[in-house]
């Protein structure tokens, strides 16, 4: 059994999110015609069912994080932590993407977006701290060519090539 | 149908077309072999690609990324004992022992020879059942649809999930995501919050690219380690080359393989796994030297890698002829077809029988290019498994970010595709799966229009729906599988209790 807090509170987002859905659809306005359902009808059927089918999922996912929290009462592993850094800046870092994609242009914000994408990788996953002064700058030139090559590349091919226009 | 044929064969013999086949197989060759990255994501990424593309030569490269990656989870499994894909689980079991034995070699051109093989047979069994099933299709009225949307949703849910009420709440979660924009009856807004990019509906393009290839980076994120090495294996590689005589020594097994993954293919939801399973399995069974197997027999790797491939042509029949894909891949694949302003169904093999044959075509043209390819370029591909995760991640969070903003340059499609990412990250990690969220995406407005047209035609009544004998048919089918997959659970359930 897993010890992972997420299941259930995942569970237990569903439930308050189908919850709200199903009082968001019950304000949509209705418009009768004759044999026809309501506009509200089916998205009050899905978010109702999800809520349904979402129970005996939080209370099977409780249960089996509860039982195994009684056995495994150890604290993070460093490893975990690591895991979820990464994570969350990868996610952080897509979002300043998409903030900047269209503000500062295609090439300039996907060279950057490369750059600290993999740059964090290395930090975060503590390779940076082991590396010798010369290999960090090895490292940081090798990564500002990559992420330039991979920007320059990608815009040109796509903007001539398919046809797709990008933001410049 | 012959002019059907020969319409498609002028659209696929095209420079272009052939050119784009051969692209998406050669994508899809270097994704399938690298443990993790999917052949949906293979699609996914493909989809933008594809948008400025005739039909077919955009079909045609998704399906070449489709084929290329089902072969190629043979070179991870064979070499380092890690599937490529699902369906290569199989191959490792003498794969691997034969590449132990100093023949890698030997094993990879036994498995491409078979995956080719498996590949153009069930590309016949596809142009060959595929009509028939669309033509009895075209009888299908709103009551028809309606029931098989039902079917096909919990025909999905019950196998994408780890559990089928799991399955089913992310079925729905896609079903409800179908109902925000303007309502297709009454012309009423629903869940837009005056956002002008949602009155036409969630974008289906930016949910598969997030479901698909975001939330798999994020996993990938999640699990980086930068001190895990592949082994260097391409010293193994002594003698790569295709083993025609060898493959055909083996024929048995072919036909074995041909014929498991063409039965299970076309079944919504059993995928790969279970048709390479069966055709190693049946192979033993009907071998003379059965002891052999597990310990590097090339029946055991022929009869799984035909399989493979012969499972992608089955499962594009209900694809094509229903509108309902079997699993993952297949539904982008439906995605992709739908960006392309073709709509799977029965109709599409009366309206645009050019088109389908074109399809047809196109599929056995990628496998002839996946044989060129593979046979060329197995050396180098190997390579791709050394290229560092950090870079390869950023890369293809950066091609999503093409895909997405392409369709239409709306930045909202972005934040919409991180959204969709970070939800599929979290249901694939807690066991619901995305596949079903494609589906329910797909088939609710489906569903909802033809439920409310049928009532409108039916004036409010709701019995056709369970009186007609199609309709009534697939809801019989859907809820035996609901309750045959809970007695299975059920069971499971009580092993898993009984052995502690």
């Amino acid at each position: 059994m897993e010890r992972d807090i997420g299941k259930p509170l995942f569970n237990l987002f569903l439930l308050v999110a189908s919850a709200s859905a199903f009082v968001a659809a019950a304000a949509l306005p209705n418009i009768e015609i004759v044999g026809d359902l309501s506009p509200a009808f089916f998205p009050q059927l899905l978010s109702g069912l999800i809520f349904l089918f979402a129970i005996p999922c939080l209370i099977k996912d409780a249960r089996e994080w509860w039982i195994a929290k009684q056995i495994h009462s150890d604290t993070p592993h460093a490893l975990q932590v690591r895991s979820i850094a990464q994570w969350l800046f990868v996610v952080a870092l897509l979002a300043g993407y998409i903030f900047v994609f269209e503000r500062i242009g295609y090439i300039a914000s996907t060279g950057l977006f490369t750059f600290f994408c993999i740059m964090g990788f290395v930090v975060i996953s503590g390779v940076w701290s082991t590396l010798s002064m010369s290999q960090r700058w090895k490292s940081l030139l090798s990564t500002l060519v990559f992420s330039t090559i991979l920007a320059v590349a990608i815009f040109y091919v796509f903007t001539v090539l398919f046809k797709i226009p990008l933001p410049t | 149908m012959i002019s059907g044929y020969l319409d498609g064969l002028g659209m696929v013999l095209q420079i272009s077309t052939l050119l784009a086949i051969a692209g998406g197989t050669l994508l899809g060759i270097i994704m399938g072999s690298l443990p993790g990255l999917t052949s949906a994501m293979a699609i996914a990424l493909l989809l933008p690609v594809t948008f400025g593309m005739p039909p077919v030569a955009g079909i045609g490269m998704l399906l070449g990324a489709l084929c290329g990656a089902g072969a190629s989870g043979s070179i991870p499994a064979i070499l380092l004992n890690i599937p490529g894909t699902p369906s290569s689980v199989a191959t490792t079991f003498d794969g691997f022992p034969m590449a132990q034995k100093g023949e890698a070699g030997r094993a990879l051109g036994l498995a491409i020879v078979a995956s080719f093989f498996g590949g153009v047979a069930s590309m016949v069994i596809l142009s060959l059942l595929a009509p028939p099933i669309a033509e009895f299709a075209l009888r299908f009225g709103p009551a028809e649809y309606f029931s098989l949307s039902i079917f096909g949703l919990v025909i999905i849910a019950s196998v994408a999930g780890k559990s089928l009420l799991k399955g089913l709440i992310a079925g729905l979660i896609g079903f409800f995501v179908s109902t925000i924009g303007t309502d297709p009856i009454t012309g009423v807004g629903r869940f837009t919050f005056n956002e002008l990019s949602l009155l036409t509906g969630v974008n289906l393009l930016p949910a598969l690219i997030g479901l698909f290839a975001v939330s798999q980076v994020l996993k990938d994120t999640f699990e980086y380690d930068p001190h895990e090495r592949m082994k260097e294996s391409a010293h193994r590689i002594d003698i790569a080359r295709p083993r025609f005589i060898e493959t055909l020594k083996h024929w048995k097994a072919v036909v074995i393989g041909v014929i498991s993954g063409s039965v299970v293919g076309p079944i919504p939801g059993a995928g790969g796994s279970i048709a390479s399973l069966v055709a190693y399995d049946q192979a033993r069974r009907f071998s003379k030297t059965p002891e052999k197997f597990g310990s590097g027999h090339a029946s055991g790797i022929v009869s799984v890698e035909s399989a493979n491939n012969a499972l992608l042509g089955g499962a594009l029949i209900p694809t094509l002829a229903l509108g309902i894909p079997g699993e993952a891949a297949t539904a982008v694949l439906l995605g992709g077809l739908m960006i392309q302003g073709i709509t799977p169904g029965p109709l599409l093999f009366a309206d645009q029988s050019g088109t389908v044959y074109g399809i047809f075509l196109a599929y056995l043209i990628a496998n002839i290019f996946m044989l060129l390819i593979m046979c060329l370029g197995i050396k180098l591909f190997i390579r791709v498994l050394t290229v560092p995760r950090k870079q390869l991640l950023a890369a293809i969070l950066v091609f999503c970010f093409i895909g997405v903003y392409g369709v239409d340059g709306d930045v909202f499609n972005l934040y919409l595709m991180l959204g969709f990412g970070i939800l599929g990250y979290f249901l694939n990690r807690y066991g619901f799966g995305t596949a079903p969220v494609i589906l329910g995406l797909i088939l609710g407005p489906i569903a909802e229009s033809n439920l409310r047209r049928g009532l409108q035609s039916f004036q409010g009544d709701w019995t056709p729906f369970f009186t007609r004998p199609i309709s009534i048919t697939f809801l019989i089918i859907a809820l035996a599988l609901l309750v045959l997959t809970l007695w299975q659970n059920y069971r499971t359930n009580q092993k898993n209790a009984a052995s502690g």
